[in-house]
């Protein structure tokens, strides 16, 4: 059995890690736990008991109070700055903003080949589609000539080819549609970081 | 029960015991016991969090020769509660849903 005053001393030695402002504070909440126990007719070990192990109480509150912080921090709303890291923000600027614009340069050259790759592949889909009547007028033509196996070929290069136009055509609309998603996206990002009210 | 559920119940649990008048930590434990169990460690993470969030606010007074720690819900704390019980309507009528087994 264990009396108040060695159980408040454990916990103080297992909550050692803490602050001491923090420390004190949870020690005097145990014991105001314990006096009302006791104020209702409990012996002190049986209120001593009520409240658990000191040991584990404290390695719990400890685990919390340092588990808890990163998790409060996404939680609450966004902090406004602190004046030095204004002072580190605005004398960092000759680092920082010529490495910002390096690498907004890079991803926006890359969505320029993204967006110059999705235009040429919807030349060779218009082209595609244009060669269609094209070889099904070549075809005519050489019918008329009489010359009906190599009319019969154009025909069947023509049949090819609007098989090919149709296949192109979602193969196109696909890309078009990631390349469309993924520039969203980006520019929402992009929004967010600066303006910080995006998404 | 899921961590962040069982987290945010603690919190309008507590802050309805202190609703109607100040109250203090063995009393909130008792008067919450037939609701839900909560352990003094536990209790003690839960007015820290609230007291931080400014739904609560501490005095010390003087009870019997000692000092004992009494808590007061503040307006934010009132609007919490307030916000809860308008969630949970939305929240039961998903239940039903769900309990209905869906469409």
């Amino acid at each position: 059995m264990m009396n108040k005053e060695r159980f408040l001393s454990e916990l103080k030695s297992g909550l050692s890690g803490l602050s001491e402002a923090d420390a004190q504070e949870q020690i005097l909440f145990y014991s105001e736990m314990i006096d009302d126990r006791m104020e209702e007719g409990m012996t002190e070990e049986e209120a001593v008991a009520a409240i658990g192990d000191a040991n584990v109480i404290a390695a719990q509150t400890t685990a919390r109070i340092v588990s808890a912080e990163p998790e409060e921090k996404t939680g609450a709303p966004k902090r406004s700055r602190r004046p030095w890291e204004i002072v580190l923000i605005v004398l960092g600027f000759p680092v920082w903003f010529p490495l910002l614009a390096a690498a907004a340069v890079v991803v926006l050259s890359l969505f320029i080949v993204l967006w110059a790759l999705i235009l040429s592949l919807w030349a060779v889909e218009v082209s595609l589609c244009v060669s269609v009547p094209g070889a099904v007028a070549l075809a005519a033509v050489y019918f008329m000539r009489t010359n009906a196996l190599v009319a019969l070929m154009a025909l069947g290069a023509g049949a090819v080819l609007a098989g090919l136009s149709i296949f192109g055509a979602f193969g196109c609309l696909a890309a078009t549609k990631g390349a469309w998603r993924l520039t969203k996206s980006a520019v929402g990002k992009c929004g967010s970081m600066f303006g910080g009210k995006g998404r | 029960m899921d961590a962040q559920l069982k987290r945010g119940l603690l919190d309008v649990c507590v802050l309805a015991a202190i609703k109607g008048e100040d109250s203090y930590g063995y009393r909130i434990i008792k008067d919450l016991k037939p609701y839900i169990a909560l352990s003094e460690s536990t209790l003690y993470t839960v007015l820290k969090r609230l007291e931080n969030a400014g739904m609560l606010t501490v005095r010390t007074a003087e009870h019997d020769g000692r000092l004992r720690k009494y808590y007061r819900i503040t307006d934010v704390g009132l609007r919490r509660l307030e916000d809860f019980k308008n969630e949970w309507k939305e929240v039961i009528s998903i239940y039903q849903y769900v309990a209905e087994g869906g469409a």
